[in-house]
């Protein structure tokens, strides 16, 4: 095992090979707050990606209910009780990653799902557990709290995936960070199955090989975000490439979210992948449960979102999600504007900071009829 | 991104040594000469009876990661004959579950031979070879073979209840409809097998099993009684470079390997052999 340093706990982790940073690294900020599980990013991945046979099971990108929505099933709670009880507080992370808790004999900590745990995703999820009783109301902060929670593959720095593969099938793209399944070395062992603590690689029992979420690489090529990015109709995520907390650049949007007001934080930090999808937290849960799925300080990151609007920079940046096709290399905020521009610097968009707002009458004299909408 | 190929390539080369003397003063499977021409491929022909049998001892693979410790075989039986143009081996070995479909969680029963591609040259390591030491494996599946028997899986057959309004396949010309069909557009040899249940492969170290573009192996299985007895065959002599050259009256060794689906055997979580003298009859 080489030494390698994971800047989302804070420390050098074990991992089997050296660390080799890409030229930069795809990622992408999800808004949870805005999410309302519509799939259609889940639609959009389905109908470019997995059309085909032997792919019917398999979403490369999903939306689940949290906490008791799982895809597949209980993918998490499984990879965590298997890691055990682990002290999470604190900028350190002081327990034990998916590589370092390897069993004996093995690359890392995982397991195989069985193949129905793929079978029903979503089902029974958001069902009601009962009846509310007469003249109950909800008064925050309230016991009963859900988000959703959409996810793709995170494109890790240190992806047990790769990790997992003996044969090296799996690769991450220099170029972008990508992570890859060669279609023509894998063998279909499963490993990255087994390996990949999100289950973001999945068997195809038709090819007889392991798939996996590809980044929409063709689009991020021709700087275009992917399509689970450009058709969310919540405009919840923003994707492009994102520095290492030492090299940000505050005139990049995802930078800024991630590094400069750290508003978003990855998946599961404390598995060691370093995983490059970062989320907004949703404000609304409680913090214990924030801290399990986001790490360490996220009481903070909920009142940086609380008092975004007071931060133009910030404002500019979340205000750029869903903006654009293109991926947005800069921006900068000026006035009542936040321009977004591409990687050579000609301007993509320009969206106001605050929307102007026209007040009508409320009686339209001329078809004699209230206005229900009045702003 | 070496490490692991660093250290495992160390520990390899002292296991080749130790299996290498070990194969010294183990059995040797001798191939007689039966009458025929062409590919030997029935485990039940009467000529097998007469043949010499070797039996192997099977190991959990332990020395790579991902290991197996607790193999599910650990003893396989061993024939082999040839006819001057083809050479065969049967293996027989007890497995009281069949198993033919892959699925997410589901394995295939396997087993594999492996000779030195240089035969006569410094020994490779019986571990899939090494850099240098290039082994040809020829490997039955299970699986390939349901196949061949009982035509490819489809979606239907997997899953019965599965439901699915449209294909790419079925609205789009072949060649358009060729990248929604992942491994299979990119003709990866495990995706489908081609004619035969046995693959045909070189490797020269651990992650490096490659199949080979000519494809000159074939084979059959037949599972009764809780026991799987499988045929590989292979031509003495081919073209390819990277074939061993098989002659009447040659000295050369095999090794194997064998994988019990039901145990979630595959890849290197299998149980292996060293290297055991083979001797061809003239």
């Amino acid at each position: 095992m080489a030494k390698v340093y994971n800047w989302q706990i804070g420390r050098e982790m074990e991992y089997p090979y050296e660390d080799v940073r890409p030229k930069r690294q795809f990622a992408m900020v999800m808004d949870t707050n805005k999410c309302i599980a519509c799939q259609t990013c889940t639609v959009a991945c389905k109908t470019t990606w997995t059309g085909g046979r032997g792919q019917e099971y398999m979403f490369w990108n999903n939306v689940e209910t949290k906490p008791y929505g799982f895809y597949p099933l209980g993918w998490d709670v499984n990879i965590l009780s298997r890691l055990g009880v682990q002290e999470l507080a604190g900028p350190v992370y002081k327990g034990k990653t998916i590589f370092e808790a390897a069993p004996e004999g093995e690359r890392v900590l995982g397991y195989l799902p069985a193949d129905l745990d793929y079978a029903h995703p979503n089902i029974g999820e958001d069902d009601s557990v009962g009846n509310m009783t007469q003249g109950a109301f909800l008064q925050p902060p309230h016991l009963n709290w859900m988000y959703y929670l959409p996810r793709i593959c995170n494109h890790c720095s240190y992806p047990a995936c790769l990790a997992s593969c003996p044969r090296q099938a799996i690769y991450k793209r220099p170029e972008d960070g990508i992570v890859l399944i060669d279609q023509t070395r894998c063998r279909g062992y499963r490993e990255c199955v087994r390996g990949c603590p999100y289950k973001k690689t999945f068997f195809n029992a038709m090819t007889r090989v392991s798939e996996k979420c590809i980044g929409c690489y063709p689009a991020v090529e021709n700087n275009r975000q992917t399509q689970c990015t450009i058709t969310c109709i919540g405009k919840i995520r923003l994707q492009g490439f994102l520095s290492t907390p030492d090299k940000a650049r505050e005139d990049s949007p995802l930078d800024y979210i991630v590094h400069v007001a750290k508003l978003a934080r990855p998946l599961y930090p404390q598995l060691g992948l370093e995983p490059n999808v970062y989320y907004i937290p949703p404000v609304h849960v409680p913090p214990q449960y924030l801290t399990q799925m986001f790490g360490h300080g996220v009481e903070k990151v909920v009142q940086t979102y609380r008092k975004a609007s007071e931060d133009k920079k910030l404002l500019g940046a979340l205000l750029l999600f869903g903006a654009a096709p293109d991926i947005i290399h800069h921006y900068k905020v000026q006035g009542n504007w936040t321009i977004g521009y591409e990687e050579k610097g000609n301007e993509i968009v320009r969206v106001p900071l605050r929307e102007p707002i026209h007040v009508r009458v409320v009686y339209d004299t001329k078809h004699e009829t209230y206005r229900s909408n009045a702003t | 991104m070496k490490t692991i190929t660093n250290k495992l390539g160390l520990m390899l080369a002292g296991v080749a040594l130790a299996l290498a003397a070990a194969a010294a003063d183990a059995q040797v499977i001798k191939a007689a000469r039966v009458k025929g021409s062409g590919p030997i491929m029935e485990p039940k022909a009467t000529f097998w009876d007469a043949a010499n049998e070797t039996k192997v001892v099977m190991l959990p693979q332990t020395v790579t990661t991902p290991t197996n410790p607790n193999a599910a075989i650990n003893e396989i039986k061993v024939k082999a004959v040839h006819n001057g143009q083809w050479i065969a081996v049967l293996l027989e070995w007890k497995d009281p579950t069949k198993s033919d479909r892959v699925v997410t969680d589901e394995f295939g029963d396997q087993v594999a031979v492996e000779f030195p591609i240089n035969i006569g040259g410094d020994l490779p390591s019986p571990m899939m070879g090494n850099k240098g030491g290039r082994v040809n494996i020829l490997q039955w599946r299970a699986p390939f073979q349901r196949d061949m028997e009982r035509g490819e899986p489809t979606v239907g057959t997997l899953y019965p209840y599965a439901l699915n309004d449209v294909y790419p396949d079925q609205v789009l010309r072949a060649t358009d409809a060729r990248p929604y069909m992942g491994a299979l557009g990119l003709d990866n040899p495990v995706s489908r097998p081609n004619l035969s249940p046995v693959l045909d492969q070189m490797a020269e170290g651990w992650g490096s099993m490659t199949v080979k573009p000519d494809q000159h192996a074939d084979g059959w299985g037949v599972w009764e009684n809780g026991a799987w007895k499988v045929v590989i065959t292979v031509p003495m002599a081919t073209e390819s470079a990277n074939s061993p050259r098989f002659a009447p009256g040659a000295k050369t060794v095999a090794a194997f390997a064998v994988w019990e689906g039901e145990n979630r055997e595959v890849g290197a979580r299998k149980a292996w052999s060293g290297w055991t003298p083979l001797e061809l009859a003239e």
